[in-house]
């Protein structure tokens, strides 16, 4: 009886960690990926970063895109997580304290989410799609750095 | 396919799903708290349909698929019309990893033994062990399930393919990370991961120690297999070839695993620093041409692509299918080439197949079906002259289409 409670406690707090750190997120469907990807509804320069929790080389772009977003008020960054909510995409996003709009594959098929972010994406992560808030449109597939990521948010080089 | 049919592969999934014990991991608890706090529309599991098929000898169908922490055995004797009623692979159950890069396998030994292969996840992120159970008796009952290599460490060891050698030897070979683990510790840098293999000379019971194919392997594509003309197994995998160029290499394996040879086999060079998640396919012809499929990212655009392998190049290479053409495999029948892709048209996802009579000169083109909801790569197989696809959707079920 006493392993029970202890594993009850154990679980709840398990539970109550992860509530804390979903919050917020978003399931996507088609519709809702296309509205987000749309360069019009974008008035600032933006990042939407497409990751997946297997993919080494997402998280070493969310970590600078976080560092970059943080030094930088004017810029926004949305992660696009390309699979369901699970603890870990949760978790994995904390870890590096990746701020910004979450979200994660809903109910939709995935190839229908994906086809709607971004048509020209064959899956392969990460993926960022870059919007200077201009309505313009720049989606690079692979590691990236501080520097692309500025030239492609359309921002000046910082001398 | 009719509804009749296609019920009878639902029921099959039914069924599966009321015989299985359902154990609550401490796992699914976190997913399931992280679930609570989502906003927006409906919430949804990991859909893992990764599922392969093979036929026996005497042409039952035989196919595996995971189903929470438990591999099931389904059979069908009328080539995947109707359904058996699942067998547990593993009784105790286990993480599996049932993606579509990451699918259980089925492959047969001589002796008759069923064998089923699969990647189980352990705790820290991107880990794995490679397992394997056998049946003694047609796929009735299992063994106790085995890890193949002998390395533990808590590290990559996944994305595991299996064939069986003319020789009847068990060759798998996986992706493996303890290269790169080495490398990390004293602070050396290392490309991408390598390729292990494993061999057994009675029949999947058990291993010898694995041994190296090549280092600097792409991280998490599936690897490709078929055997030589002269029964040799022959390896085919996402490569990173120097500086960052995720281009395909070739294996020939010897008995004991080593590599007789390794080539570079395609020439895109696509270079990222990034994960594609699209492995590619192989099939040897009888007069022993090697066929291949894969996607690549050329000329910035990602494409599926289809060519012959010759050493220091690629014969006849062309697209497959349109732009949005993915997964494709390749299987040979007799004289008789199949490749299957699957294509996303804006609405739906489509199943094509191109057949080929004259070893690969020109294709005939069909249309085979569609999926609404999400779907396993298609899996092109091969029974005597006759050559199928078999494809898992969420919708619809375990799905076989005989090529004409």
């Amino acid at each position: 009886m006493k392993r029970l409670v202890l594993i009850s406690l154990l679980l709840a707090c398990v539970a109550s960690a992860a509530s804390a750190f979903a919050a917020g997120f978003v399931a996507l469907d088609r519709k809702s990926a296309r509205t987000l990807t749309d360069g019009t509804t974008h008035t600032a320069p933006t990042i939407v970063a497409l990751w997946s929790t297997d993919c080494p080389h997402c998280k070493k772009n969310l970590g600078l895109f976080a560092d970059m977003v943080k030094a930088d008020p004017r810029l926004r960054l949305i992660t696009v997580a390309v699979e369901p909510l699970s603890a870990e995409v949760a978790t994995s996003l904390d870890r590096i304290r990746v701020p910004g709009v979450r979200y994660v594959y809903g109910t939709d098929a995935p190839e229908a989410i994906a086809f709607a972010l971004d048509p020209k994406w064959r899956g392969e992560l990460p993926r960022t799609l870059f919007f200077d808030g201009h309505g313009n449109r720049v989606a690079i597939s692979g590691g990236v750095d501080s520097a692309s990521t500025r030239k492609s948010l359309g921002l000046a080089d910082r001398r | 396919m009719t509804s009749l049919h296609k019920l009878g592969a639902i029921a099959a999934l039914t069924i599966a799903a009321s015989v299985l014990p359902h154990s609550a991991s401490a796992a699914d608890a976190k997913d399931k708290a992280a679930m609570a706090g989502m906003t927006g529309m409906a919430k949804k599991a990991r859909v893992e349909l990764a599922s392969s098929a093979a036929f026996t000898r005497d042409g039952q169908l035989l196919a595996v698929a995971k189903q929470g922490d438990h591999l099931l055995l389904y059979r069908s004797g009328d080539q995947g019309a109707n359904w058996s009623p699942p067998v547990i692979v593993n009784a105790r159950p286990e993480a599996i990893s049932g993606d579509g890069e990451n699918r259980p396998k089925i492959a047969f030994a001589q002796d008759g033994g069923v064998l089923i292969s699969w990647t189980k996840p352990l705790g820290k992120p991107n880990t794995g062990e490679v397992r394997l159970a056998r049946s003694d008796d047609g796929g009735a009952s299992f063994a106790t399930p085995i890890t193949v290599h002998r390395d533990r460490q808590e590290i990559t060891h996944r994305f595991e393919t299996m064939i069986v050698g003319g020789d009847g030897r068990i060759y798998l070979a996986w992706i493996d990370k303890r290269d790169l683990e080495s490398a990390k510790a004293t602070k050396k840098p290392y490309r991408g991961a390598a390729i292990y293999a494993a061999v057994s000379d009675d029949g999947g019971r058990s291993f010898k120690p694995e041994t190296r194919v090549a280092d600097h392997s792409c991280e998490c594509c599936r690897i490709a297999a078929a055997v030589d003309t002269d029964g040799a197994p022959l390896i085919f995998w996402r490569h990173v070839f120097e500086p960052n160029e995720r281009d395909h290499a070739l294996a020939k394996l010897r008995p004991d695993g080593t590599p007789a040879s390794v080539e570079r086999a395609t020439f895109d060079r696509w270079k990222v620093d990034g994960c594609p998640h699209h492995g590619p396919a192989l099939a040897v012809a009888p007069d022993g041409v090697r066929h291949a499929v894969w996607f690549n990212q050329k000329n910035g655009e990602g494409r599926a692509f289809y060519g012959r392998l010759a050493s220091g190049g690629v014969d006849g290479q062309r697209f497959v299918g349109g732009e949005q053409a993915a997964r494709a495999d390749i299987a040979i029948a007799g004289h008789r080439i199949g490749i299957l892709w699957k294509e996303f048209d804006g609405e739906r996802t489509q199943l094509h197949a191109e057949i080929s009579e004259d070893g690969g000169a020109s294709f005939k083109r069909l249309a085979l079906g569609a999926a609404n909801g999400a779907s396993d790569h298609p899996r092109a197989i091969a029974f005597g002259k006759d050559l199928f696809a078999y494809w898992r959707t969420e919708l619809e079920g375990m799905r076989v289409f005989r090529l004409p």
